[in-house]
C-alpha cells in the first residue's frame, strides 16, 4: 500500500474536515466519472437493441446501418424512430435508449423548423434546444467534458514545463537563471490572444478536429507556462540555501537526487495550492476563446459557443444562456471551493516544522 | 471585381480590427509647396489622343436622335416630406472616406457612392430604362459604339463648382492612374471604354470598346470626378485622401465635424443640392440628416432598433422575422413597428457551394456530382429559411432570358450520391459511417464559409451529407479571412455568393475562363498543359478550365447579337452544370424590413428591381408621427398593426 508521509496524511485529514471543499471535491469527482461514461447517458445510439432474437450494444461499437435492423437505408440507424417502429409493430423487438437520447451534433426539430425550443420533458429536451435544434443538455454535457479534459491536460503540461524550468533556474542559478529570466520576461510579453488568432489563421483547415484542439492546447500552454516558473524558482532558491540541502550535498548526493528527493517534496504545497486555480483559468480561457470564435473548431460542443448563442438570443431563447451560464458558474465554483480548501489545508503556517 | 462580396460579408468583419478607431491626424497631411497634377493629366491626354478626343460642336453629327428618358413614371412619392433625422447603425467604422483604393470597398461606400451618388444616367428601378442624372439628354450612335451626352448645365458639386466635360475626362485619368492602387479600376476603365471626346463644356461623347446590347448603360453609368479636389494627387493618394470627403453631385455630404472616428458618422442633406427640383430626384433623399452610430454586435443593433434608437432594421433572416420580431411582438401588435415584405425581380446572388476542382479527389467529376446529390438544400430552405427562400438552379439565375429556362439543380438523393461515390472508388463504409476507398482514404472535405450568420446552414448540410457517407468538416471564418482563403484557392468547398449588380446579362469570363484558373491552362491543340500553375487572386474560384468554355466565352464577349448571346449563355450554363463544380444553394426573392411607424414609404413600397428597402431613398420621416408614436408608447395608446406583403412583383 501507498505509505503516505505523515505530514501529507495530516494535510489530507485537514482537507476532509473542510466540508465545503471536500463535498465539492466529491461532487466534481462524481461528475468526472459520469462524464467519462457519458455515452451511456447522453447519446443518440441505443444502449441495447433486441432485434430478431439478437442483442446489439451499439454504444461503443461501429455504426449500424439501418439495414441491420430491417430498415431501408444504409446510413446510421435512427434509434428513436426504431424504438417507435418496434413499439408500433408490437413484436418481440425492443430498443433501450439512454435517458437523453440525443447526441450533441444532430439537429432534431420536432416542430419542423430549426429554432430554439424551450425545455420540455415530453420531447426529452430537458434543457431545450439551441438555434439549430441541437439538444442543449447533450451539448453542455460533452462541452463540459471537453473543457475539463482540456483543462486537466493544460494544467499537467503547464506544470511539467513550469516545474522543470523553474526548478532548474532556482537550483542552478547563475548565468542559467539570468538568461532564462530574461527570456521568460520577453516571452510573457507576447500578446496571447493575437498569437491565437494569427496561428489559427495560418494552420490549414483540412486537419482533423482533434489535431486542431491539440494545437490550441499547445498554443495556450506555450503562453502560460511562464507564470509557474516564478514560484518554482523562488521556492527552490529558498530550499536550496537550507542546511539539510547542504548536508545532502556534503554526503555526496547527486543533483537529481537532491532535486527530486529533497526539494520537490518540500515545495509541493505551493504546487498543489495553485492547481485548482490553474484549472479554473484554463476553463475560463477556453470558454472565452470559444465565445470570441477562436477556440474549439465548429461544430465541437462547447460552453463558450453556447454562451455566445445565448447572448445573441437573450430575448427569444433565455434558456440557452441560463443553461450555459449556470453550468459554468457551478463548475467554476466547485473547482474554486476545492482550491480554497486545499490552500487552507496545505497552509505552511499551520504545519511547517522547519520554517 | 470590386463590388463582389455580398453585403453579408460585412457581418463579422468587426472583431479583429475593433481597435482601429482612435483619432489620428492623417487628414492633415502637410501639403508643402502646393502640388498640381494638372500638367501630368494634360500630358496623359496628349499621350493618348485616340482615347481623349478634343473636338468642337461642329463635329457633332446633326442627325442624332436625342432622348431623355421622358415618360418614365417618377420615382418616389409627392407625399414625401423633407426633414428629420434618420438613425441607423454600422457594424464597423469606415476605414476610409475614399471610394477607391485599399479598404474603400466597405459597407460605408453605399452611403458615399452606390446609393447616394449620381452618374450621367441611372436605370429606372421599375422599368430598367435609363433616366437622366447628370445628363440632360443622350443620343445613341450604335454603329460607332458611341453615346453623345448633353450634360445638365445646372449640375454642380456640393462645394459649388460647376460640373463640366473636364470632370469626365479627368475621371478616366483618375481611374486609370496607378496612384489609386486599384488594379481592377485601372483595367476596367482602360478596356471597357475606348474613347471620350469633349465638344464643349457641356457636351461629350463616350465610346465603348464593344457594342454590347447594354452599351448605352455602360457608357452613361459614369460619374464625374472633381479635378479641383484631386489637384494634389500623387504617390501619397491613399493617405492624403483617406479622410477627405470628395465633393459630390449627390444629395448628401459628410461634414468634417460629423466624423467621430470609431464612434459615429453622419450624412447631411445639401440644402443647395442642384437636383432638388428635378424629376426622379425631388421626392427622394428626404431626411435632413442620416446619423450612423457604430454598434459592433448585431444582437445589440437589434436591441437598439427595438428601443427606437434605430429607425429601420433588415429582417431578411428568418430568425429575425419569425423569432426576434414575430407578428405577435407587442411593439408590432401596438402598431409602433411596421413589418414589410417586398418581392423583387433582379439577378440573384448565387449562394451555393463553390468546389475547388484543383484539389485532389474534387478533380473527379463523379465525386463532385456525388457531393451535389449529398447536399440537402431543400431541407435548409424548409427548416432554416422556413420555406421563404427558393432553390437556386444555376449560378446565373434572374437574368431574364439569359438565364437557363429549364435546367434544374441536382436534388438531394442518397442513392445517386452513393452511386457516384462508388464510381469514384468509394464504396466501403468505415466505423463512423463515412465512405472510404480501397486505400482506406476517407471521403472527407472541408466546407468553409465567411458567413458567420449562416453557420447553421452548414451544420444542416454536414448532418445530411453524413447519411450519404460524406464527411464535411466545417470551417467558419471571419468574412475577410474566408474571402482571402478562396482568393488564394486554398479551399476545398466554399459556401459563398457573388453579389450581382443589376445587369442585363451574366458575366462568364471572370468565373469560368481558364486564364483565371491557370497560367497557360491548355496547349495549342486544346489538351491540358501538364505544367500549368494554379492562378490565385481571381474570381474563378472553381479553378474551372474547359477548352470548350473558353471558346464560348470568347464568342460571347465578342458577340453583338442579343439572340446569339442568349444561346451562348444557355450553352455555357449547361456546360457549367455538367461540370458540377458549383452546387446551387438558394436565393431570396424578396427583401424584408422592420421600420418604426414614422418611417413612411410610397404607395407600393418599392420598385420591381430594387435590391433593398432603403437603397432608393424614397422613404421619408414623418416627424409629427414620430412625436405621436413616442407619446403613445409612453401612454400605452396603440394603433393598428401593419404587417404588409407587397407581392405585386413576386415571381
Amino acid at each position: 500500500m501507498l505509505q503516505l508521509n505523515p505530514q501529507t496524511a495530516k494535510k489530507l485529514q485537514r482537507f476532509r474536515r473542510i466540508r465545503r471543499g471536500y463535498y465539492s471535491f466529491l461532487i466534481l469527482a462524481g461528475l468526472l466519472v459520469t462524464l467519462a461514461f457519458g455515452e451511456l447517458l447522453v447519446n443518440s445510439r441505443a444502449l441495447v437493441v433486441s432485434y430478431e432474437g439478437n442483442l446489439y450494444f451499439p454504444t461503443y461499437t461501429d455504426f449500424h446501418p439501418g439495414t441491420d435492423f430491417g430498415l431501408d437505408y444504409a446510413y446510421e440507424t435512427n434509434y428513436r424512430q426504431l424504438k417507435k417502429q418496434f413499439a408500433a409493430e408490437g413484436n418481440d423487438n425492443w430498443v433501450l435508449l439512454p435517458p437523453v437520447p440525443y447526441n450533441p451534433y444532430e439537429n432534431h426539430a420536432p416542430g419542423g423548423t430549426f429554432r430554439p425550443l424551450p425545455p420540455t420533458a415530453e420531447t426529452q429536451h430537458y434543457l431545450g434546444t439551441d438555434t439549430t435544434s441541437r439538444d442543449i443538455l447533450a451539448r453542455l454535457f460533452y462541452g463540459t467534458r471537453i473543457a475539463l479534459v482540456f483543462a486537466f491536460a493544460f494544467t499537467a503540461s503547464v506544470y511539467v514545463i513550469g516545474i522543470t524550468i523553474g526548478c532548474a533556474m532556482g537550483y542552478f542559478g547563475g548565468v542559467f537563471d539570468l538568461v532564462f529570466q530574461r527570456l521568460i520576461e520577453i516571452w510573457s510579453n507576447v500578446p496571447f490572444l493575437y498569437m491565437v488568432i494569427i496561428i489559427f489563421s495560418v494552420i490549414p483547415s483540412n486537419i482533423a478536429v482533434i489535431t486542431r484542439i491539440s494545437i490550441l492546447l499547445l498554443v495556450m500552454v506555450l503562453f502560460s507556462w511562464t507564470g509557474m516558473t516564478y514560484y518554482m524558482r523562488t521556492e527552490t532558491y529558498k530550499e536550496k540555501s537550507r542546511d539539510y540541502i547542504a548536508s545532502a550535498r556534503i554526503i555526496g548526493a547527486s543533483n537529481a537526487r537532491i532535486i527530486f528527493r529533497h526539494i520537490m517534496p518540500n515545495v509541493l504545497s505551493t504546487l498543489i495550492t495553485f492547481m485548482p486555480f490553474t484549472i479554473v483559468a484554463a476553463i475560463s480561457a477556453v470558454t472565452a476563446l470559444d465565445f470570441l470564435g477562436f477556440g474549439l473548431p465548429a461544430p465541437t460542443p462547447s460552453l463558450g459557443e453556447l454562451l455566445k448563442q445565448g447572448t445573441a438570443n437573450l430575448r427569444t431563447a433565455p434558456w440557452i444562456v441560463i443553461a450555459a451560464f449556470g453550468t459554468l458558474v457551478i463548475l467554476l465554483t466547485l473547482v474554486t471551493f476545492i482550491g480554497e480548501a486545499i490552500r487552507e489545508s496545505f497552509d505552511p503556517k499551520t504545519h511547517a516544522v522547519y520554517r | 471585381m470590386s463590388r463582389i462580396l455580398p453585403n453579408l460579408c460585412f457581418i463579422g468583419l468587426t472583431l479583429l480590427l475593433s481597435g482601429c478607431g482612435k483619432p489620428d491626424d492623417n487628414a492633415a497631411v502637410t501639403t508643402g509647396a502646393e502640388a498640381d497634377v494638372s500638367a501630368e493629366v494634360e500630358a496623359f491626354y496628349a499621350a493618348n489622343p485616340e482615347f481623349f478626343g478634343f473636338k468642337t460642336l461642329a463635329d457633332v453629327p446633326v442627325d442624332l436622335n436625342w432622348e431623355a428618358g421622358e415618360g418614365l413614371p417618377e420615382i418616389g412619392s409627392p407625399e414625401a416630406r423633407k426633414g428629420g433625422t434618420q438613425y441607423g447603425a454600422l457594424q464597423d467604422f469606415p476605414r476610409t472616406l475614399r471610394t477607391v483604393g485599399p479598404d474603400s470597398n466597405g459597407g460605408f461606400r453605399t452611403f458615399l457612392l452606390d446609393e447616394v451618388g449620381m452618374s450621367l444616367t441611372h436605370l429606372h428601378p421599375g422599368t430598367r430604362e435609363l433616366y437622366p442624372g447628370l445628363a440632360e439628354a443622350w443620343a445613341l450612335d450604335p454603329e460607332n459604339r458611341t453615346v453623345y451626352i448633353k450634360l445638365d448645365p445646372q449640375a454642380t458639386f456640393s462645394d459649388g463648382a460647376a460640373i463640366t466635360a473636364d470632370d469626365y475626362l479627368f475621371m478616366f485619368w483618375f481611374y486609370r492612374s496607378p496612384y489609386i492602387m486599384a488594379p481592377w479600376y485601372n483595367n476596367f476603365y482602360s478596356t471597357t471604354y475606348s474613347n471620350i471626346t469633349r465638344y464643349d463644356d457641356h457636351l461629350i461623347s463616350i465610346t465603348t470598346a464593344e457594342l454590347k446590347p447594354d452599351f448605352a448603360e455602360k457608357a452613361t453609368n459614369l460619374r464625374p470626378v472633381p479635378q479641383h479636389h484631386y489637384k494634389a494627387m500623387g504617390e501619397n493618394f491613399t493617405e492624403r485622401y483617406q479622410w477627405q470627403f470628395e465633393p459630390t453631385p449627390g444629395a448628401y455630404i459628410v461634414r468634417e465635424d460629423d466624423i467621430r472616428k470609431g464612434r459615429s458618422i453622419a450624412l447631411t442633406r445639401n440644402d443647395n443640392w442642384w437636383a432638388k427640383d428635378k424629376k426622379h430626384w425631388r421626392y427622394r433623399f428626404n431626411p435632413d440628416r442620416i446619423q450612423l452610430n457604430i454598434i459592433r454586435d448585431s444582437a445589440k443593433m437589434f436591441e437598439a432598433f427595438k428601443r427606437g434608437d434605430i429607425d429601420q432594421f433588415g429582417l431578411n433572416l428568418a430568425e429575425y422575422w419569425y423569432e426576434k420580431l414575430p407578428d405577435s411582438d407587442p411593439d408590432v401588435q401596438a402598431g409602433y413597428i411596421h413589418k414589410s415584405v417586398f418581392f423583387n425581380q433582379r439577378p440573384r446572388p448565387n449562394f451555393g457551394l463553390w468546389v475547388n476542382t484543383a484539389q485532389p479527389l474534387l478533380d473527379n467529376p463523379d465525386i463532385r456530382k456525388g457531393v451535389a446529390h449529398a447536399t440537402h438544400w431543400d431541407l435548409v430552405i424548409e427548416k432554416f429559411f422556413r420555406g421563404d427562400n427558393d432553390r437556386l438552379n444555376t449560378a446565373s439565375d434572374g437574368f431574364g432570358d439569359f438565364s437557363h429556362p429549364t435546367l434544374r439543380a441536382r436534388a438531394f438523393d442518397i442513392d445517386k450520391a452513393q452511386q457516384y461515390f462508388a464510381a469514384a472508388g468509394f464504396n466501403q463504409r468505415g466505423a463512423d459511417g463515412i465512405l472510404a476507398n480501397a486505400d482506406g482514404q476517407r471521403l472527407a472535405f472541408t466546407l468553409s464559409t465567411g458567413y458567420e450568420s449562416l453557420r447553421d446552414v452548414l451544420t444542416i448540410l454536414r448532418q445530411e451529407a453524413a447519411k450519404a457517407g460524406l464527411d464535411l468538416r466545417l470551417e467558419i471564418l471571419d468574412g475577410t479571412v474566408g474571402w482571402k482563403k478562396v482568393q488564394e484557392k486554398q479551399h476545398d468547398i466554399h459556401f459563398s455568393a457573388f453579389g450581382v449588380p443589376l445587369e442585363m446579362y451574366p458575366r462568364f469570363w471572370e468565373h469560368y475562363h481558364s486564364v483565371n484558373a491557370y497560367d497557360d491552362a491548355f496547349l495549342e491543340d486544346g489538351s491540358i498543359n501538364p505544367e500549368r500553375q494554379l492562378k490565385t487572386q481571381t474570381n474563378n474560384i472553381e479553378a474551372l478550365a474547359l477548352f470548350e468554355m473558353d471558346e464560348l466565352i470568347e464568342r460571347y464577349r465578342r458577340s453583338n447579337d442579343r439572340a446569339e448571346m442568349v444561346a451562348l449563355s444557355h450553352r455555357m450554363i449547361e456546360l457549367h452544370h455538367d461540370h458540377a463544380s458549383f452546387i446551387p444553394g438558394f436565393y431570396q426573392g424578396y427583401f424584408r424590413v422592420g421600420h418604426w411607424r414614422w418611417i413612411r414609404y410610397p404607395e407600393g413600397f418599392s420598385y420591381k428591381h430594387a435590391g433593398s428597402a432603403g437603397e432608393l431613398y424614397v422613404h421619408w420621416i414623418d416627424t409629427d408621427l414620430k412625436e405621436e408614436t413616442l407619446a403613445a408608447r409612453r401612454s400605452g395608446q396603440t394603433f393598428d398593426p401593419a404587417i404588409t406583403v407587397h407581392n405585386q412583383w413576386a415571381e
